[in-house]
């Protein structure tokens, strides 16, 4: 075998081998990207209170149980941050996997609503958007609250 | 009392404040058991079953210590369990804050109320704990277990 004809078999053997190695795919470079977007996946207040409007999420509250107790957006279930298991299994049989779920915390510098939407996707929830404005936001703007 | 150094009207004075507070204290959580509860919860020491109880239990006895310091009825033992009751609060407290746990303490939610002062475990809480715990010490240890009406002999 000459020099030549073995460098081009090794070129071509290794255009092959990218083009269905995991590593090197389009599919696989996009991957990270569509989870980072999942991650960051954020609703604004004006989205928050549009899915509010239609009834077409269910909000849901990351701060600890008695500041969800004290005020809370109306209709909004409780799943904190620090007890999250011992709240999940209630949660579960209540909300539908298929559910688009909105989390939210006090506000902007809280990390709770973020942790508590990795949680959810976690556990099988796979539509699970963050409301970083939380209950300040919220509240600001005159929309309804209980509690 | 006096042979220690201790007048008794600084005893006195020391049984009411601390009554009147725990009254407060123990008043506002029956008058609100559940936010109580909550926030015993968040503490994540007790199996959620017995929260309930221990948050009546807490609540009634600030109270009933409370009551029975200001009047100086059975004052010591008042003050042995409200006693007990701080190293508990304490002890609770410093683990949560060991653990890296951030919630309300639960401890003067009137307060908090009246006044926006809400307070969460850290080391101010603790102090103030440790703090009833050294003016409760002298009414444990000489204050009156003796009924005020009840005509005593000699």
């Amino acid at each position: 075998m000459s020099k030549k004809s073995l460098q081009r078999k090794l070129v071509i053997s290794f255009l092959l081998l990218s083009s269905v190695s995991p590593a090197a795919s389009q599919l696989h470079a996009a991957a990270p990207v569509a989870i980072a977007k999942e991650e960051a996946s954020e609703v604004n207040l004006s989205t928050a209170k549009a899915l509010f409007d239609g009834r077409s999420a269910c909000f849901v509250d990351a701060r600890s149980e008695y500041a969800f107790y004290t005020s809370h957006i109306k209709g909004a279930c409780s799943l904190s941050d620090s007890r999250f298991d011992d709240q999940f299994p209630d949660f579960r049989q209540k909300i539908a996997m298929e559910t688009l779920l909105v989390v939210y915390c006090v506000g902007p510098d809280c990390p709770k609503a973020q942790h508590v939407a990795k949680k959810l996707k976690k556990n099988g929830y796979r539509n699970v958007k963050v409301f970083p404005g939380g209950l300040v936001e919220w509240s600001h703007a005159g929309f309804p609250m209980e509690g | 009392m006096a042979e220690i150094g201790f007048p008794s009207a600084l005893i006195t004075a020391l049984r009411l404040l601390l009554g009147v507070l725990f009254i407060i204290s123990g008043g506002e959580k029956l008058l609100d058991l559940k936010f109580f509860g909550l926030v015993i919860a968040e503490y994540q020491i007790l199996p959620s079953l017995l929260i309930p109880a221990v948050a009546l239990l807490v609540s009634f006895c600030e109270l009933l210590c409370g009551a029975m310091l200001l009047l100086d009825l059975f004052s010591r033992i008042s003050a042995s369990m409200m006693l007990c009751m701080m190293v508990i609060f304490i002890v609770a407290m410093t683990n949560n804050l060991i653990r890296g746990l951030e919630h309300d303490c639960g401890c003067f939610e009137f307060f908090a109320q009246w006044y926006g002062l809400k307070e969460e475990i850290g080391i101010g809480p603790i102090v103030r704990d440790i703090l009833f715990f050294i003016l409760l010490l002298p009414v444990a240890l000489l204050g009156s277990n003796k009924i005020p009406w009840k005509k005593h002999k000699g």
